[in-house]
């Protein structure tokens, strides 16, 4: 297939992946902080700008809001258009995505994709604000519904490989930087990273369940542990369960499925670098025990994570959307990138009004 | 007449009518139509009215209109009263384009070689040479099968008298023949009761023989030639047909940034690497085609693609240049390069036309600009022109001056009162809407039509204006065995 057309595919799915993931990470934000019993507490900076920290850019945050709390940083990941990553950025993206590749999708997911953006454009702030959890169940129910017409009706051809990809890839990164999260908010005081002591009072407990329940894993986590809310129990269960399909090891494998399935690779046997690295991330992660993780360090265990799937997206793009000839090959890798993957790259608006005959 | 019809008026003292002739009678091949839509009530249509809008909608039927924020998108307009033409008429028809093309590509292959008509003085050598889609570039390349025109689409008009004319060409990358096949499709849906007691002759395989005449072109020798669409992209406003005929005809729709030249061979850019391009159906213009060539600044094309196809590694349907010959100028020289190139004298009549080149032609226009239709040489979809009777004397004022500036760019011809035909306002009521036909002339070893075309109807009330640009809708146009 067209390797633009294969890319739209990748970042549409990517783009609504990551929206819904902010909702839930503002989700869990706000259901932490009513566990804390003190109204005053929901506005104190220490439990908002970890949620900048692990998604975004603090500097370009401090530049425009004069401090975190739950009204700015809300703005910021929601309504914000100069935060690439906000929710209506996303939207935003994976919308001009989809447009792009209108007549390979089907118009229901066009339709969809549509709703939700205008959807979004008719959402004040202030409504926000006011009912958080509506509106945060609002996009990720939207988001389920993209992915459940996709599932249904969409041929399982490369072009859903992709998809597939795109889903996964963002998933687990995401769910790297939701732990990633909870950990700041139990270590508030930046650079003392207390590395072999996970605190385990009965609060914190709390917060934990609040982490299960933004992943939609609570009852899921049940089955598995019974009632022992446990952090290493919980860790293990997103991090390394098979079977939980918002686990990190889970996204990584269906990821690499997909890749498999486009490549002819198999276990053992790569066919190229986005193969060898993502085989090698779950090679790493089957033999990982929470032990080790705390080993390494949560936040520097979940950030090599962050920065391994960064790695296999880059491979991803070199390998089938950036295609171009070696004898033209440019020295510069950023330079091979005709397409930014976002919406860029595309045809100048005024040019392609030609006139009709 | 029965009902519907009833309070129809066909002014025909004024204009030919398809439906009704002068006594007010049904014409004999539309006997049957009036009678079916004499059972139709107002609720009826209504009805069928949604079926048609939901189908159009489902379809993504919409074109964009520029000039206003953003391009909005709208359905195109659809007129649920089909047109008919029996089958005589267009047997004619058919006859008139094709010596029409045929002879239009002897005069595209001419001046792009020995350019001899130039020679012989038939048609002045400064209207030709001189004209913006003149590529000089490409004298002395030749197209596969010699063949520059592939896919045209002429536009026919009737006069008061029910002749049919012809009132333009267009050799570039005429649009709308997805609407035609669109149509015809909504039409079944809305009334499948209309099409039994007519043979009417099928023009689905329209895709079928578009894709058999760019593989015909095909420089190549493999037995699947590897044929795509260009497009502009998405926010051209004929991006519907693009991806329509794309899926179609089972090939790739692509943009100018999915293809890729190296060693002046054309390649697509796939997630299997680079794959081997043989014929581009390009629905880009000339200019926009290659920075390296044309325009510098244009997003739109590929980087060395002129090179290749000099090189006879791809064809372009339609060629490069084919635009000098469907200038409104040439136009009236067309009889002219009939008789020239084929000897015979045309079938299909031409609009008389005034070049305001010719100093006595341009007094004439100056002094008539009240009733004439001036026309700008090489603009298309109803940009650029003045409607005489329908204008300010501002207007014509402006006009004239921009004629005298620059005689070279402008003709003019009678306002001619297209011929009408039946057709609903708001579902409403019936009133007379002025028409015209484009049937689309394929040519690849030989040409051939589908036989239709896409009628074009002025729905709003007295405009003559049919372009989808400027408000018009359509029809479904059948060819009938009588």
């Amino acid at each position: 297939m067209l390797s633009r057309v294969a890319e739209s595919l990748f970042w549409m799915s990517r783009y609504v992946e990551r929206a819904e993931n902010t909702a839930r990470f503002l989700e869990v934000n706000f259901n932490l902080l009513l566990d804390l019993n003190d109204i005053t507490a929901i506005d104190h900076p220490n439990y908002w700008s970890p949620l900048i920290r692990v998604t975004g850019d603090p500097l370009n945050f401090t530049d425009r809001y004069p401090e975190y709390n739950a009204h700015t940083v809300t703005d910021y990941l929601v309504f914000d258009r100069q935060n690439s990553n906000s929710i209506i950025s996303s939207i935003g993206m994976a919308r001009e995505n989809a447009r792009s590749i209108i007549d390979s999708i089907s118009s229901e997911m066009w339709e969809q994709i549509n709703n939700l953006y205008h959807f979004l454009q008719s959402v004040s702030p202030q409504q926000v604000h006011n009912d958080p959890f509506s509106f945060y169940r609002e996009i990720k129910n939207a988001s389920h519904l993209f992915q459940g017409i996709t599932d249904n009706i969409f041929s399982r051809t490369e072009g859903w490989e992709f998809i597939q990809i795109g889903k996964y890839l963002e998933r687990a990164d995401n769910t790297a930087r939701l732990i990633d999260v909870k950990y700041h908010m139990l270590m508030p005081k930046v650079g003392q990273e207390r590395e072999h002591d996970p605190v385990h009072d009965s609060f914190d407990t709390i917060q934990w369940m609040a982490v299960l329940k933004s992943c939609s894993a609570l009852e899921a986590f049940r089955k598995v542990y019974l009632s022992k809310i446990d952090p290493d129990n919980i860790l293990w269960f997103l991090v390394l369960d098979r079977t939980f399909p918002r686990s990190i090891a889970f996204s990584i494998c269906a990821a690499q499925e997909a890749l498999w399935r486009i490549s002819g690779s198999s276990r053992h046997r790569y066919a190229n670098n986005a193969d060898r690295l993502i085989g090698k991330m779950e090679a790493e992660l089957i033999y990982t025990t929470v032990e080790d993780m705390y080993r390494k360090g949560l936040h520097r265990f979940l950030e090599e994570i962050e920065q391994g799937l960064n790695r296999i997206g880059e491979q991803v793009h070199l390998l089938y959307f950036a295609y171009h000839t070696p004898k033209i090959e440019p020295n510069d890798v950023s330079e091979a990138l005709p397409f930014t993957g976002i919406a860029g790259g595309r045809a100048n608006w005024s040019q392609s009004q030609q006139q009709q005959q | 007449m029965i009902s519907l019809f009833e309070r129809y008026d066909a002014s025909s003292d004024r204009f030919f009518d398809e439906v009704l002739t002068a006594e007010g009678n049904p014409r004999g091949h539309y006997d049957k139509m009036v009678h079916r839509f004499g059972q139709f009530s107002l609720d009826d249509i209504r009805t069928r009215r949604q079926i048609v809008n939901i189908f159009f909608r489902n379809q993504g039927i919409t074109f964009t209109v520029y000039g206003k924020d953003e391009g909005i998108e709208r359905i195109f307009p659809f007129d649920l009263i089909p047109r008919i033409i029996p089958s005589h008429e267009w047997a004619n028809i058919e006859r008139g384009l094709i010596q029409r093309i045929v002879a239009l590509n002897a005069f595209l292959s001419d001046i792009y070689s020995s350019q001899k008509i130039l020679k012989d003085r038939i048609v002045p050598a400064e209207l030709v040479l001189g004209s913006k889609h003149f590529k000089r570039e490409f004298v002395g390349v030749r197209p596969p099968l010699g063949v520059y025109i592939h896919v045209t689409g002429s536009d026919i008009i009737r006069d008061r008298d029910g002749r049919y004319l012809v009132l333009e060409d267009n050799l570039r990358t005429p649009s709308g023949v997805s609407y035609m096949l669109q149509n015809r499709q909504a039409l079944k849906r809305a009334f499948p009761v209309l099409f039994d007691r007519y043979k009417v002759r099928p023009i689905d395989n329209y895709p079928q023989e578009l894709l058999r005449t760019l593989q015909e072109i095909s420089p190549s020798s493999r037995p699947e030639p590897n044929v795509v669409v260009l497009t502009p992209g998405i926010y051209n406003s004929a991006y519907f047909e693009h991806s329509f005929l794309a899926r179609q005809m089972g090939v790739e729709l692509t943009e100018g940034r999915d293809l890729v030249v190296n060693n002046n061979k054309v390649y697509t850019r796939t997630t299997r690497g680079l794959q081997r391009v043989d014929v581009i159906y390009r629905r880009v213009d000339d200019d926009f085609l290659d920075p390296l060539v044309f325009r510098a600044d244009s997003k739109l094309g590929v980087a060395g693609l002129i090179n290749a196809y000099r090189k006879g590694n791809v064809a372009l349907a339609n060629a490069i240049g084919t635009g000098v010959a469907d200038d409104k100028v040439i136009y009236s020289f067309v009889p002219k390069i009939i008789r020239y190139y084929l000897g015979e004298e045309p079938i299909l009549d031409n609009v008389e036309t005034w070049l305001a080149s010719n100093p006595k032609e341009m007094k004439y226009i100056l002094e008539n600009l009240d009733t004439l239709v001036v026309k700008a040489a090489n603009e298309s979809g109803g940009y650029g022109m003045l409607v005489g009777p329908e204008s300010t004397q501002e207007e014509r004022e402006r006009f004239a001056e921009k004629i005298v500036a620059n005689p070279r760019n402008y003709i003019a011809q009678p306002t001619i009162s297209l011929s009408r035909h039946p057709s609903f306002f708001n579902d409403a009521e019936l009133g007379g809407c002025h028409i015209d036909l484009r049937p689309y002339v394929l040519y690849g070893n030989s040409p051939t039509i589908v036989p239709g075309g896409l009628t074009r109807v002025a729905l709003k009330r007295g405009s003559l204006v049919v372009n989808s640009s400027q408000g018009g809708g359509s029809k479904d146009t059948w060819v009938i065995d009588e």
